[in-house]
């Protein structure tokens, strides 16, 4: 098969000792053969989502951990100011995509890996292009982005009776840096604590008063905040939105705010900082990235190897005083609005004559409910349904013809889940709709 | 028109590229950066990892020194090797890898082996901002360390094995200007007022104001006045915590006479005023570690070749002596504006103004005194027989701003490390999780490595056998360092099944963490590593020791 | 203790049928907000309006307040709720023109809860409650409209008579207000 295999190929002697040979921490059911390195080097399939600092790390880090089927995804293009840590770019290959660029570069420089690369955004894609990883490693500076992911993995998730399917958990390794601070998790989507369950570890954006920035500006950032918040829309000098990335308009806001800051006699506002303040720019640096990147790396290594037990779960670093870690586990939380959904089955007898008004009738009356004003929503065909809300005037009267339509007119299938909200309960539940005579009855 | 405003300046290509990082040590970090060259021995994956966190964010210069020809394993684990290499000089590949990242850099090699550079050129490790040295064999280290301990060069020392990371790093003398503190306490200066600052705060008497302007007075303001009663009354300023309680419950009478006396109701400046009664009141005026600087033999017995730093504290030495303080740092927090009570606009105005007149002082009196340093700092160079440009305004500026973070790290030997006997580290090993049990199974593989010139578990059939040697060597060591634990035989187990293998992510690791302990050095800004950092990929646990 | 892959199950590529019946989950922002619209306790002068129910991410609130300065009045805001709530808050705008300290012409509104002390606790209620108390007490210390606060501080009776005839329709302070009573 590969050059895994063949003796006489020294390349990977590295990864052999620690994969062929049984060790005192490896983890329990860990069985040291030649098969492992084969399975990573043609099995496993890898997704790396980002091609940015973190994404060049972390291909560079996967191809010389043996991995040779990953794809990369991004949707950006390179700019000049990724040339100071995005290793895998030159000056050349400024304008052109990230992912592509990335892929090509590693696919030259480690003979064998086969690295494929996606320039779009993730969802672009759909449940059958995620399917098909084994792990996927994020290194992303976007919430939303990690929060889209999250979901998609945890909708992937197979529960049969309330009991996960644990082959269909797929992990997310996931890395973030700001600075000289980081943090890199696994996340067992339905297992442990995901994206949703930790929000708050983000930090939220830094806001000021509006009030403030009007009128008792203090800091260069609130006279920058006011030209962008206040200023442009109401002026918009060239009748677009605003653009952090065309310098004409960076000129302007910088004008406009060197403009206000000396009217309040306000010092300290620069070119730099305008920039930082309207692009929210993160600082960061080469070597913060590359520890990052490098402990995700180890932790897909054993993840797809089983030759050590994975992180638990969340570790944090920072180097600006000395070198500090410290790992702990994140608690998973019973409430998630993302992950504690275990779907409830719902057995429907007749779906073609099972009213919505019965279903909430159920919900209302059964005793494990108990509910008092249920709101239920769906989603069909990639579309949210709002099925019936009573609570809202103006849902309440576009959606009550739905109660008195069966759940077949209302386009609800075998296994389709609807989402429940309602006061009884502190997160939304799940209903998994299971009809008890097959599809081919009802056509 | 109102007076011309300027024009967005051109931003160079460099200020561009390098933007992300500027932002973080700035420009004049950044110049220290681009004049820096260091020297790594050995390419190993670690060293290039090392060398290519320096060489993107521009490092002015680096040689590489290996004399070993590139294996078809190194390829395995090094990115910087391409995979036709195989058989070509390791230090002349590696220098090409890594000069296509960065094109500002300068890069060259040796295709000589350490050993043979310390015996033929004795002193060209010297000319170098640090030496960064893995997979260094002990015979060749000792004395390198030696050498460049005496010669004042930053060594950074570094092994990856398996999963397991070590970092050692060896500074005679390392001087910091800027630290970046997470929480900086403002320096509000209340209880020592310069003259202009209490003329000023002198001049607000907050009983006098209606209950709106009150609202709308900056929390300074409102600390010294309170301060001020409290001093008429205890005779002095609040250190301990129950003499601060009074003063907070001064503040909190203040603001409540009228209302019900509810906390909830203070308003936002008096609450600001009391938060700041902790860290901006009764702290000495001059930190103890900056006090110890001032007074450090460095510091009152300058030579012609004392650096910059020592200069600029015998210059700051004398204004503290005659102030009795520090020069005031020149920047104010921000205070907020109120949000609950209602005010005229023009008040709003007043208080905006109020507050800009206060943060004016501050950068007045910052600027008065740097003036002053700087002044007598040249002096101080010129009677050296210093070059009067030595020391520039800008740095003058930034050591004043920064005075009360002033830091010195000063390191040990590697050398001597090794040759200690009194090394206790059995209080450590009693906690069976410590990972200084790492770096005793460090050094004894270290010593493996030249007693018998391999690495321990190279050969598949070796494995057990070298379980034993090792086991051996080490029980050696403790003994030496009169240390009565022993290592449990899974640990040295585990050390050689790795048989000398480099796991690249793992070297990845402890390159970005090397390669920013270098970047701290080069622009003396941030804490460095207090000395030895081990790191245990497995458990995913780091510590650091001091050796 | 999971053990993710046995080599057994080593491909992936053959499996990648979709399981029956499967469909898009709605991501973690549209649940939190479903929640908080079937949850939302109107106050008697507030009113929604959703132009379409299934999209709970978009909608309309009126507040016809039955007291103090605009106590005739209808002021329309629209939300819109971003991917990201709720660790963001939604966008609030206020449609209808008004003469108010804390609101802009160009409908920006200055409610310390929509920027700087949103927390992802807080729901589209306290969005709501929040926004009506802004009717209720107009905040001069906070002022988006400076003219407003100024005469609300100096001259209450002239900030009312200023805020009834923005509201019949007509100019106030040299600007032009629309209609806006019930």
């Amino acid at each position: 098969m590969g050059d895994s295999q063949d003796p006489l190929n020294k390349r990977w002697d590295h990864l052999r000792k620690i994969l062929e040979r049984p060790g005192p921490f490896c983890h329990p059911e860990f069985e040291p053969s030649p098969e492992i390195l084969d399975f990573i080097m043609t099995g496993c399939k890898i997704l790396v989502i980002g091609a940015g600092g973190l994404g060049c790390e972390l291909l560079k880090d996967l191809a010389l951990m043996g991995f040779k089927q990953i794809h990369v995804i991004d949707m950006d293009i390179i700019e000049l100011s990724n040339l100071n840590r995005q290793f895998l770019f030159r000056h050349k290959d400024i304008g052109s995509s990230k992912a592509e660029v990335a892929a090509a570069f590693i696919n030259k420089r480690i003979a064998g890996c086969q690295v494929t690369p996606h320039f779009c955004k993730i969802q672009d894609y759909d449940e059958s292009f995620y399917r098909q990883f084994h792990i996927i490693v994020c290194g992303l500076d976007s919430i939303v982005a990690r929060r889209w992911i999250n979901g998609m993995l945890i909708s992937l998730l197979n529960y049969e009776d309330g009991v996960l399917d644990q082959s269909s958990v797929i992990p997310i390794v996931d890395g973030g840096t700001e600075g000289f601070k980081g943090n890199a998790r696994v996340i067992l989507p339905g297992l442990s604590a995901c994206i949703d369950c930790t929000l708050d570890l983000y930090p939220p954006q830094i806001t000021y008063p509006l009030c403030t920035i009007a009128n008792t500006p203090r800091l260069p950032e609130h006279c920058i905040e006011y030209v962008k918040v206040i200023q442009w829309p109401k002026e918009n000098p060239w009748g677009i939105q605003l653009d952090g990335d065309d310098p004409q308009h960076i000129g302007w806001i910088y004008e406009k705010s060197m403009e206000r800051a000396l009217q309040f006699n306000i010092t300290g506002l620069t070119y730099r900082l305008v920039q930082g303040v309207v692009k929210h720019i993160i600082p960061a640096v080469a070597s913060t990235n590359a520890v990052i990147a490098a402990v995700c790396a180890t932790e897909v290594f054993k993840l797809a190897t089983s030759c050590c037990i994975p992180m638990n779960n969340y570790m944090v670093f920072n180097d600006v005083d000395g070198i500090y870690t410290y790992t702990y586990e994140a608690e998973k939380k019973d409430n998630c609005l993302a992950c504690s959904q275990v779907p409830y089955t719902i057995p429907i007898k007749d779906p073609a004559k099972y009213k919505l008004k019965d279903l909430i009738e159920l919900l209302c009356e059964s005793a494990s409910f108990q509910m008092k004003n249920p709101g239920l929503t769906t989603v069909i065909d990639g579309k949210n349904k709002t099925l019936y809300m009573s609570t809202i005037k103006s849902i309440e009267e576009k959606t009550k013809e739905n109660l008195s339509k069966s759940l077949v007119d209302l386009g609800l299938r075998d296994n389709s889940e609807v989402m429940v909200a309602d006061l009884t309960s502190p997160s939304t539940m799940v209903l998994k709709l299971k009809y008890l005579v097959s599809d081919v009855e009802m056509e | 028109m109102s007076s011309p405003v300027p024009k967005s300046p051109e931003q160079s290509e460099k200020s561009k590229k390098y933007d992300r990082q500027l932002r973080l040590w700035g420009d004049h970090g950044q110049k220290l950066l681009e004049n820096a060259k260091v020297c790594l021995i050995n390419v190993t994956a670690l060293g290039t990892e090392i060398l290519k966190s320096l060489v993107l964010p521009g490092i002015g210069a680096f040689t590489i020194v290996d004399g070993e020809k590139i294996t078809e394993q190194d390829t395995g684990s090094n990115f910087f090797l391409d995979n036709d290499s195989v058989g070509l000089s390791r230090a002349q590949v590696a220098t090409r890898c890594l000069l296509e990242l960065n094109p500002d850099v300068h890069g060259d090699y040796i295709d000589e082996s350490p050993e043979h550079i310390m015996a033929h050129t004795q002193d060209f490790f010297n000319n170098f901002s640090v030496v960064i040295a893995t997979s260094l064999p002990e015979k060749i280290l000792l004395p390198l360390s030696k050498q460049l301990w005496e010669a004042n060069v930053p060594l950074i020392v570094g092994r990856s094995i398996g999963f397991l990371a070590y970092l050692r790093l060896q500074i005679r003398e390392h001087t910091v200007i800027e630290v970046h503190p997470d929480n900086e306490i403002p320096d509000l200066r209340l209880e020592n007022p310069w003259p202009a600052l209490r003329e000023h705060l002198n001049n607000i008497d907050i009983l006098k104001l209606d209950k709106k302007d009150r609202s709308h007075v900056p929390a300074l303001v409102i600390l010294y006045y309170y301060l001020d009663k409290f001093k008429n009354v205890y005779g002095g300023v609040p250190v301990t915590r129950s003499q601060k309680d009074v003063l907070r419950n001064l503040i909190k009478e203040g603001n409540s006479f009228n209302d019900e006396d509810d906390e909830n109701h203070l308003e936002e400046n008096f609450q600001e005023a009391i938060h700041y009664v902790n860290t901006c009141i009764g702290q000495s005026r001059i930190p103890s570690q900056v006090q110890a600087l001032l007074d450090d033999e460095r510091c009152t017995n300058l030579t012609q070749e004392s650096s910059s730093f020592w200069v600029m504290c015998a210059a700051l030495r004398e204004l503290v002596q005659s102030d009795g303080a520090l020069p005031v740092r020149g920047s104010l927090p921000d205070m907020a504006a109120d949000t609950i009570n209602y005010v005229a606009l023009q008040q709003l105005y007043q208080k905006q103004a109020q507050f800009q007149a206060e943060a004016q002082l501050y950068q007045k009196q910052a600027q008065f005194q740097a003036e002053a340093v700087y002044r007598r700092a040249s002096q101080i160079a010129r009677s050296l027989g210093q070059s009067p440009d030595t020391i520039t305004e800008h740095e003058v500026k930034l050591f004043c701003k920064h005075a009360s973070e002033l830091y010195v790290a000063r390191g040990s030997c590697i050398a001597e490390e090794y040759q200690s006997t009194a090394f206790d580290i059995s209080s450590y090993l009693e906690d069976p999780d410590s990972l200084m049990l790492y770096y005793a199974i460090i050094r004894g593989l270290e010593r493996f490595i030249s007693e018998f010139n391999t690495t321990p578990g190279q050969f598949d059939d070796q494995v057990e056998p070298d379980v034993l040697k090792l086991k051996g060597i080490i029980g050696k060591l403790l003994a030496e360092w009169g240390c009565g634990q022993a290592i449990r035989d899974e640990r040295i187990h585990e050390v050689c099944r790795y048989g000398g293998a480099e796991l690249h992510s793992v070297s990845a690791m402890l390159g970005g963490c090397a390669a920013h302990e270098i970047i701290k050095l080069i622009t003396h800004q941030y804490k460095p590593l207090d000395n030895t950092f081990i790191y245990d990929a497995i458990t995913t646990n780091s510590a650091t020791f001091v050796l | 203790m999971i053990k993710l892959f046995s080599l057994k199950q080593q491909k992936k590529d053959g499996e990648a049928s979709p399981r029956s019946g499967n469909q898009k989950k709605p991501s973690a922002a549209q649940l939190r907000i479903a929640k908080d619209i079937n949850e939302l306790n109107l106050p008697k002068t507030c009113n929604t309006e959703f132009p379409d129910p299934d999209d709970l991410l978009s909608f309309k609130l009126i507040i016809c307040p039955d007291e103090g300065f605009y106590r005739t009045g209808r002021f329309v805001f629209s939300f819109k709720v971003g991917p990201n709530y709720p660790h963001e808050p939604p966008k609030v705008k206020c449609e209808t023109q008004v003469y108010h300290p804390n609101i802009d012409q160009q409908g920006n509104v200055c409610l310390n809860i929509l920027r700087e002390d949103w927390k992802p606790v807080l729901t589209i209620n306290s969005i709501v409650y929040g926004l009506q108390y802004l009717f209720l007490e107009p905040n001069a210390e906070d002022p988006l409209n400076k003219e407003a606060a100024d005469v609300l501080t100096n001259n209450r009776r002239l900030f009312e008579q200023n805020v009834q005839k923005a509201m019949r329709g007509g100019f106030v302070g040299g600007i032009y207000f629309d209609r806006c009573l019930k």
